[in-house]
């Protein structure tokens, strides 16, 4: 028999069969409950308060004593019993009361200047059309009308190939014809092998043509409204990507989607629900209805764009990590639910290899890396780390498991760079007093990537760790202390901080940390020494990731995550997914090229041969055990 | 026609260091011994120079090392109440190069001896000997940690070598070689990043130390995973000639620490009749052990077996012959 839960402060209250775990209660009623782990009881972020009632504890994972005693469970843990219950879950284990931050001020010149080399190859235009009327001496059809007016209007542009109308607009067709004397305006869309009327409607139409350029990122969902007329972006909405909730990680997800019934047609639904969201938040904002969104295009890693289209992403997993497609053929929004015109195109971008995806190749179309003469190489920083090296003539790819830590993610005060993170870390190498900057300047909550990077950077300069990243034992400080899981150096005091608790690093923070950037440094090693390179050939550096609004490039230099290149080699570009998603939704060339790029890429796995692991381990030192890499970072061997 | 032999040449060299310090350096030893120096692989004389021999410690405790199998026992009954006496026999009898002592009687499971005792110690084998000295804790970090400063202090000047040093707990110890001048053994667990990393630390506490760091890369007894240290050695070797600074340190291996705890050692012919003689066997496992390390490039082994150093002795005789 069905329980009552209810859920606080909302007074949401739904009801659920007894052993329902209140993690999915939850996101049944609606709300976003964090949970990293994917609901295996290890990470302790979907903390939640039972209020009244008694629920089934199967595990109290790491709570403490005092905590259970308040009534504190994990939702993932806990299940409904006998008993109807009301659950408290507390601002601090919700996603949705965090809106990500759009990682860079965006670059509307920047964005204008790459779509320049693509005008006038509109992959969606808008056509207005004044047709004669038949009489008994020209007694065509409407259709054969249409189409002969069409390639007219097309003129030299006009594709040999057969141009088609969907059922849905020919059903209208007639009508729409003959409601304004024959005039008629007409969304049209070309991709080799397609040329088709999306829709035809009669009379003029002068409004926007719009269009939504998506990056479907492991964590976030971000979206572009574009009006597909003039290329400019009328205005952008992010979210959490709801499958966070079947786990932080890909794997997880693709384990979830492989091993439960239900769970590949969840996570399906569920980023389609992200993303119709988000849409429903642009409508009301741009004032439109989903009908006048007429085209989309969506960049995301390979296990992603596979959720996104609801193929099966098992074997992305297991040896020898195949993927089910790498280019796939473009689908209609009415067969993914999408909450725009039923008849619009989605074409997502090309994978390279199962963990070398569209976001990647989006990337480098935005940074055009495929026009360069010079060696370019574009590093990818989030939960796994993407590492493009190439010009025009050829490119190799790879990608390294960083783990999450550059997203907050196995660091115990880590979060994304949202308001309130601390991006920026000062500490005074005399008084080792810390000196922090966050997102929006409020009180800290915890602390981002390039908060990490710039703390670790810092702490090794003031002495605070070693180059192994241990703390220095014998440092008199009060913030040097020994915590739960050994020592643990407090940045925030909890009287500052927004969290009401001090915020601090760990040793295992650290470490964590150490092996992430080791493991992005090791990757772009291995390609320069895959193809028998020196680092002195990369011309330019472009990064690319979900950062915060800056990355201090010395601090990445001096922790040994990058290369040891002159400051003005490198470049952030934000998301450049999503910028190059853009692109593809302005121009059929523009999509060509990704076709291209997906092709040109040679993938190397780094899970063969041992250049990697002999890189690996010797990166994990700060900077890199071969200090001769980092020839700006002062070192021992220097005054030697 | 004459065949030609190729050559390798190298960039670099291993460091070279001095163990102890006669009376005009500052300590009491009658000689000092040089180890490092190479600029070629093992033995390679027609390739580099290898101006240090290889030199063997023999191990002398401050208790009775009952964990010893007789046969290796026998040959130092008569001194095990004298440490002093111990590290005579070995060096005047046995002809050790450097005597290695190892503060057991400081394990807190043993005698929980305080630094006084273990520097009492170290005063008697200072006067009984002039080869340059050794010295090992207990082995458990934290009673180290605390008896290793006082020893370094009483012994000022020495020179000695005092182990050991590990990237989780390195800075008491060199801490107390960096302030009583003395010397370091970085250990690292057969990992040549760890090593290399090791030094790093040491150095960015003392950058002088750098001359005066000898690496335990850590090795296995034969049949443990002896090809695993030497390949690991081979590394650094490289490393070491093609210009790796913070890896051109010499190299100590604790040889008859590993070789005497194995079953193979110990065990006798009554239990494993196809084993052959436990005494003979056992010495002969200590000493193919030695051969092979020396033959990877090792310049200090610590030993036990007066009849293995012998062999050992004789084997780098003849590989110290010139054949350029």
């Amino acid at each position: 028999m069905n329980r009552k839960v209810v859920f606080l402060p909302e007074e949401v209250s739904l009801e659920v069969l007894p052993g329902t775990p209140l993690l999915r209660a939850a996101a049944l009623a609606g709300i976003e409950v964090k949970s990293s782990c994917g609901g295996k009881g290890s990470c302790s972020r979907c903390l939640v308060k039972v209020e009244e009632g008694k629920a089934i504890v199967k595990s109290t994972g790491k709570l403490s004593g005092e905590e259970q005693e308040q009534g504190y469970v994990l939702s993932c843990q806990a299940l409904v019993g006998d008993q109807d219950l009301r659950v408290n879950i507390p601002i601090s284990s919700r996603l949705e009361e965090h809106r990500i931050l759009f990682n860079s001020p965006d670059n509307v010149d920047g964005e204008e200047e790459a779509y320049g080399a693509y005008d006038g190859y509109p992959l969606c235009t808008r056509f207005q059309l004044s047709l004669e009327p038949p009489s008994i001496d020209d007694n065509t059809s409407d259709l054969t009308r249409l189409m002969m007016a069409l390639r007219r209007e097309m003129g030299k542009s006009s594709p040999e190939t057969e141009i088609k109308i969907n059922t849905a607009a020919l059903r209208g067709l007639a009508k729409a014809l003959r409601e304004r004397n024959w005039n008629l305006s007409v969304v049209m869309t070309y991709f080799p092998g397609n040329v088709e009327v999306i829709t035809a409607a009669a009379g003029q139409n002068e409004k926007p043509l719009y269009g939504l350029a998506i990056d479907i990122g492991t964590t976030t969902v971000a979206i572009y409204l574009v009006d597909l007329l003039n290329g400019k972006t009328v205005l952008h909405h992010g979210s959490f990507n709801r499958q966070s909730r079947y786990g932080d990680d890909i794997i997880s997800r693709i384990i979830y989607a492989s091993e439960d019934e239900k769970g590949l047609n969840e996570l399906h639904d569920s980023v389609i629900g992200t993303i119709n969201e988000i849409i429903g938040q642009i409508l009301q904002q741009a004032g439109i209805n989903e009908e006048e969104i007429l085209q989309v295009v969506t960049a995301g890693n390979t296990t992603m764009t596979h959720l996104f289209l609801g193929v099966p992403p098992d074997f992305i997993r297991l040896e020898p990590y195949i993927p089910t497609f790498s280019s796939t053929p473009a689908v209609k929004a009415k067969d993914l639910g999408l909450r725009v015109h039923p008849e619009a195109w989605v074409h997502s971008f090309p994978q390279v290899a199962s963990y070398l995806g569209g976001d990647i190749v989006s990337g480098i179309l935005y940074a055009d890396l495929a026009e360069n003469d010079e060696i370019v190489l574009f590093v990818d920083i989030g939960t796994n780390g993407e590492i493009v090296l190439g010009n025009k003539d050829w490119m190799v790819g790879c990608a390294c498991s960083a783990g999450p830590s550059f997203e907050g993610g196995g660091i115990t005060f880590g979060m994304r760079a949202m308001s309130g993170a601390i991006e920026r870390v000062v500490v005074d190498p005399v008084s080792l007093e810390v000196q922090v900057k966050t997102v929006n300047n409020v009180k800290p909550l915890g602390i981002c990537g390039s908060g990490l990077i710039d703390c670790l950077s810092a702490l090794k300069t003031a002495g605070i760790i070693d180059r192994s990243g241990k703390f220095q034992s014998d440092l008199k400080s009060a913030r040097l202390r020994s915590g739960e899981e050994g020592l643990e150096y407090v940045l925030v005091w909890a009287d500052d901080s927004g969290v009401e608790k001090d915020i601090f690093l760990t040793e295992g923070d650290l470490k964590n940390l150490i092996m992430a950037k080791g493991a992005v440094y090791a990757a772009i090693r291995t390609l320069l020494r895959t193809l028998e390179l020196d680092e002195s050939v990369i011309s330019k550096v472009i990064i690319a990731g979900g950062f915060g609004n800056y990355l201090h490039i010395q601090d990445a230099i001096r922790i040994g995550l990058l290369p040891d290149l002159e400051y003005e080699k490198f470049e952030f570009i934000g998301n450049s997914s999503l910028k190059g998603a853009k692109l593809g939704l302005l121009s059929r060339k523009a999509l060509n090229k990704a076709r291209k790029i997906g092709n040109m890429i040679t993938y190397i796995e780094l899970s063969v041969g041992t250049i990697f692991m002999d890189e690996y381990v010797s990166a994990l030192f700060l900077p890199h055990t071969d200090i001769t890499l980092f020839p700006s970072v002062e070192s021992v061997e220097n005054r030697n | 026609m004459a065949v030609e032999v190729s050559k390798e040449k190298y960039r670099s060299q291993v460091r070279e260091v001095v163990l102890g310090a006669t009376k005009e350096e500052g300590g009491t030893r009658s000689h000092t011994v040089k180890v490092g120096g190479e600029t070629a692989l093992p033995f390679l004389h027609f390739e580099g120079e290898m101006p240090n021999r290889p030199v063997v410690a023999m191990e002398v405790w401050d208790i009775v090392p009952e964990e010893w199998p007789a046969s290796l026992k026998s040959y130092f009954e008569d001194v095990y109440d004298d440490a002093g006496a111990w590290a005579k026999k070995c060096v005047e009898q046995y002809g050790a190069d450097l005597i290695a002592i190892r503060f057991k009687s400081a394990d807190p499971d043993i005698k929980d001896a305080s630094a006084e005792d273990c520097i009492a110690t170290l005063k008697k084998v200072l006067g009984s000997v002039g080869v340059p000295l050794i010295v090992y804790g207990c082995g458990k970090s934290d009673k180290d940690n605390s008896i290793i400063g006082p020893i370094a202090e009483a012994a000022e000047g020495e020179n000695l070598l005092l182990g050991v040093a590990e990237q989780d707990n390195y800075k008491s110890v060199t801490s107390a070689a960096m302030a009583h001048k003395h010397s370091i053994i970085a250990q690292s667990p057969i990992d040549i990043n760890i090593a290399k990393q090791l030094n790093i630390l040491i150095s960015e506490m003392s950058t002088p130390l750098l001359d005066r760091i000898i690496i335990d890369p850590t090795v296995a007894a034969l049949g443990y995973g002896l090809e695993y240290s030497y390949s690991i050695m081979e590394r650094a070797r490289f490393g070491s000639l093609q210009g790796d600074r913070m890896l051109a340190m010499p190299t100590i291996a604790n040889v008859g620490h590993e070789v005497w705890s194995k079953k193979e050692a110990s065990i006798s012919a009554d239990d494993e009749p196809g084993w052959g003689d436990q005494a003979e066997r056992s010495m002969a496992w200590e000493a193919t052990t030695a051969m092979a390390l020396i033959q990877g490039g090792m310049d200090i082994l610590v030993m036990r077996n007066p009849r293995a150093v012998e062999l050992i002795k004789k084997s780098i005789d003849d590989l110290m012959q010139d054949n350029s």
